[in-house]
């Protein structure tokens, strides 16, 4: 592999790390506050690339899918929380697999009935359709590094928020206590639930971003929870930092594997992870094991 | 000197900034009953869990029978002969008394004749064999202590780290208890954390008084009941 | 009569009805009968898991798929026919597999144990898909049926598809009573203690990690087993049967019937094989259906079918 090869390969692989964190942050937060493990968080992805593909087809215009589409997805979210999660907060991880599981199932098949099982194409907006030279043999196209820096403004955001803001303070206070939490008289249904619903949009505006790069099919709403899942036990559960650090390190490990491995290219994330996993239990920035 | 069955050195063991356990350095004497008294978060159950295994020391170490054991995890330390009872009754609620103490006997391993023999003298001993087929959930408070500390007998324990035994009983169930821990002490070591001073000095061979995590005195129950300090730091609050 | 004494009548009467399908003649029904005594057999392992010892894997399709992947392996590429060779070596593989697995799985537990076992599944899902000569998401067609004949003549030969039903049945008998005194031996008392309450069983001396792995691994040669079952009967192994949605679905299975009972489980078993077969009929979107019997087992029945005929919701 020449040099910018190899820029390039490392640029896309922290392009989808980024994307990959949008959705495994918030898969982190909800099961570091809410306790819960949230299976349907991959369905919110594809829910937000199918809402970029519809409206955008329709307008034209992806930044109006956005403008459209997140606030369907803030209903989403708190539909569901309301609906379906909030029933779980006291109950074991089984019934959070098969509940969150069966949401999975339901939005595939509303996914099927609403749009259909054809692959769709999502054009990039008109002005980020140029790419941008590296080297002389390579170059990477504008949209990806505009996901690269919307992303990035987005963790920055979150950070902000988190480490900046009273409704960061009361996330923090309820990863690390939910009962404290209760105590402060923090309304604790309103917090979750709007956590989730929080959630829910990041994984939703994640698809949306990525709807043009990959295009728009069923099932892509399980590929990216699934490596999201990598990425927050490679990570450590309830890290957000961790989450970062796994999300880049995932992206890249599939980048390079689809280039240096092509064959088993899509084993490699999982090999990472039985190899973090080896000697982190716990994961890279995993809290140890609760002992009493 | 009474050879040291079990001898911690400096053990402690921080939270966060917290130290818990800041540097105990301890014997317990073989066939001793060694009370561990202190005012709440003086770091008595802290102490407990550090010798059980339940807790990974900061630093320090202990030592059992001459062995180190500091890293030693909890199954391997109940293997070597030290056995556990908790401050809240920590049975299966679901199983019956006598698969309570079942499970903790074979445990052992050494045959099914022996097993359910052992169980059944544990249970015996402890006045519970009356109620083996009650499921453990549905035992009174009391009777849950009894059977908790029949599944320690069972595992043929040498030292017994018994923690709270009597908190939240009433008067005759305490008395039964009481009775029951000092027929235990007969042939064991038992290291007792209890807030019970009467209990304590009835039964106590010696006494060790910790205040933030340190050890204040060590004596004999005279000694500490006579001692300017710990009326000053304990024992004076609460008379 | 007894409620434990009803269920095993009423086990043995559905045993024997069991055994009568094939009088039927239909084929259809015969090889549908079939099917869902291999989703029940799957699902009974994974309760031994999730009902006995507190464990939730996704990981078991995974050990189903890799059982089918074997026996397809074994007879196409080693040309052993004989099930006396494939099908201890097919659940050995397996068994290996779910060691490997459950050493790294096992060393967690909840929600983390959830996701790793997940992550495995999948990993294999795209080794088996991809693999060059596995015949990628097409799959593979088992060369030969498993045949046992000695001296020249056929002793048992399960490509036909009475003999193939028969043996499913036998085995699904046979692994019921296995696992029936499995879960009253020590060792299922152990794993029980386990699940109520493991940081008690290390202090009471027990090696918990051990025992956890062992039963995952014998519940993963198990599901292995139904793996192995099922490329018998259909001749035919594809990627599709390790995915994790597989998984999911027999995890519902076993709630569905109701976990910790091993006959519950394979109650759901036959439900939801009766539910997809009328379901696939009735709407394109039976899947979602599946989901709703999910979400509404949850929500209304935490015992499970089986909580439902004692009588108790629990």
């Amino acid at each position: 592999m020449t040099t910018s090869l190899v820029a390039v390969q490392l640029l896309n692989g922290v392009e989808y790390g980024l994307l990959l964190f949008l959705v495994a942050s918030g898969l982190t937060i909800i099961f570091g506050v809410l306790g819960v493990l949230n299976f349907a968080h991959g369905s919110f992805y594809m829910l937000g690339a199918y809402l970029a593909y519809f409206i955008a087809e329709r307008t034209g215009s992806l930044l109006f899918a956005a403008l459209l589409g997140l606030p369907v997805m803030v209903l989403v979210g708190f539909l569901v929380e309301r609906l379906a999660i909030s029933r779980l907060y006291a109950r074991d991880h089984l019934s959070q697999v098969l509940l969150t599981y069966g949401l999975v199932l339901v939005f595939n098949d509303l996914q099927r009935a609403l749009f259909g099982n054809e692959v769709h194409g999502v054009p990039m907006p008109r002005a980020l359709t140029g790419s941008v030279a590296l080297g002389e043999m390579q170059s990477w196209p504008v949209y990806r590094i505009f996901t690269s820096v919307a992303c990035l403004c987005i963790a920055l955001l979150l950070r902000q928020v988190i480490l900046g803001t009273r409704f960061g303070m009361r996330v923090r206070a309820g990863a690390s206590n939910a009962e404290m939490v209760e105590a402060l008289g923090i309304d604790v249904r309103k917090l979750f639930s709007a956590l989730f619903t929080a959630g829910a949009v990041l994984a939703a505006l994640s698809g949306m971003l990525a709807a043009p790069l990959t295009t728009v099919y069923p099932g892509m709403g399980e590929g990216i929870l699934i490596v999201s899942f990598v990425v927050v036990v490679i990570g450590g559960i309830g890290s957000i930092k961790g989450a970062f650090a796994g999300a880049l390190l995932v992206g890249i490990a599939d980048t390079f594997g689809k280039v240096l491995l092509p064959g088993v290219s899509s084993a490699v994330v999982y090999a990472v992870m039985a190899a973090v996993l080896l000697f982190r239990p716990r994961g890279l920035l995993g809290q140890p094991a609760l002992q009493r | 000197m009474v050879e040291a069955l079990l001898e911690t050195e400096a053990l402690t063991r921080r939270f966060g900034a917290l130290a818990a356990v800041a540097g105990i350095s301890l014997r317990i004497e073989a066939g001793a009953v060694h009370a561990i008294i202190g005012p709440n978060g003086a770091g008595k159950s802290t102490f407990l869990n550090l010798l059980s295994g339940e807790l990974k020391t900061t630093s320090g170490r202990v030592r059992f029978r001459g062995e180190d054991v500091t890293r030693a995890p909890p199954d391997r330390l109940s293997r070597l002969g030290i056995g556990r009872s908790y401050q809240t009754a920590n049975v299966f609620p679901e199983l019956s008394a006598r698969e309570c103490v079942w499970i903790a006997s074979h445990s052992r391993k050494d045959g099914e004749a022996r097993v359910a023999e052992r169980g059944a003298r544990a249970l015996a001993a402890c006045g519970l064999a009356a109620r083996s087929d009650v499921a453990a959930g549905q035992l009174s408070y009391g009777e849950q202590r009894q059977l908790e500390i029949a599944m320690m007998l069972a595992t043929e324990p040498i030292l017994l780290l018994v923690d709270e035994p009597l908190a939240g009983l009433g008067h005759d169930e305490a008395r039964t208890i009481v009775d029951l821990l000092r027929e235990v002490a007969r042939n064991r070591t038992l290291v007792l954390v209890e807030h019970d001073m009467d209990a304590v000095f009835s039964i106590a061979d010696t006494v060790t008084v910790l205040v933030d995590g340190r050890v204040l005195e060590t004596g004999s129950p005279q000694a500490i009941r006579e001692s300017p300090r710990v009326r000053e730091a304990y024992l004076g609050e609460e008379e | 009569m007894n409620a434990s004494r009803r269920t095993r009548v009423a086990l043995l009467v559905f045993a024997v009805a069991l055994a009568l399908v094939p009088l039927s003649g239909d084929r259809f029904w015969v090889q549908f009968a079939a099917k869902m005594m291999i989703a029940a057999l799957f699902a009974m392992s994974l309760d031994l898991l999730v009902g006995y010892a507190g464990i939730v894997s996704l990981a078991h399709a995974a050990f189903f798929g890799l059982g089918a992947y074997l026996l397809a392996g074994l007879t196409n590429g080693a040309g052993l026919v004989s099930p006396l060779a494939t099908f201890p070596l097919a659940l050995a593989g397996t068994a290996v597999a779910a060691l490997v697995i459950g050493f790294l799985s096992v060393r967690t537990s909840g929600v983390y144990l959830v996701m790793i076992t997940l992550a495995f599944t999948q990993m294999l899902y795209f080794l088996f898909g991809e693999a060059p000569g596995l015949g990628g998401s097409d799959g593979l067609y088992v060369a030969q049926r498993p045949r046992l004949s000695a001296f020249g003549t056929t002793l048992l030969d399960l490509g036909n598809g009475r003999t193939a039903y028969f043996f499913i049945w036998a085995a699904l008998v046979a692994i019921y009573l296995l696992l029936a005194r499995t879960v009253r031996a020590p060792f299922g008392r152990v794993l029980a203690g386990i699940r109520i309450n493991e940081a008690r069983m290390r202090t009471l001396g027990y090696r918990t990690r051990r025992y956890k792995i062992a039963a995952f691994v014998a519940a993963g040669a198990l599901a292995g087993l139904a793996g192995v079952l099922d490329a018998t009967l259909y001749g035919f192994v594809n990627p599709a049967i390790f995915g994790w949605r597989q998984s999911g679905l027999v995890l519902v299975t076993v709630l569905l019937g109701g976990k910790g009972t091993l006959y519950g489980p394979a109650l759901g078993a036959v439900l939801l094989g009766v539910l997809e077969h009328f379901g696939e009929k009735w709407t394109a979107y039976w899947n979602a259906l599946i989901g709703a019997v999910a979400i509404a087992t949850v929500l209304a029945l935490p015992g499970g079918l089986a909580g439902l005929l004692r009588g108790s919701r629990g």
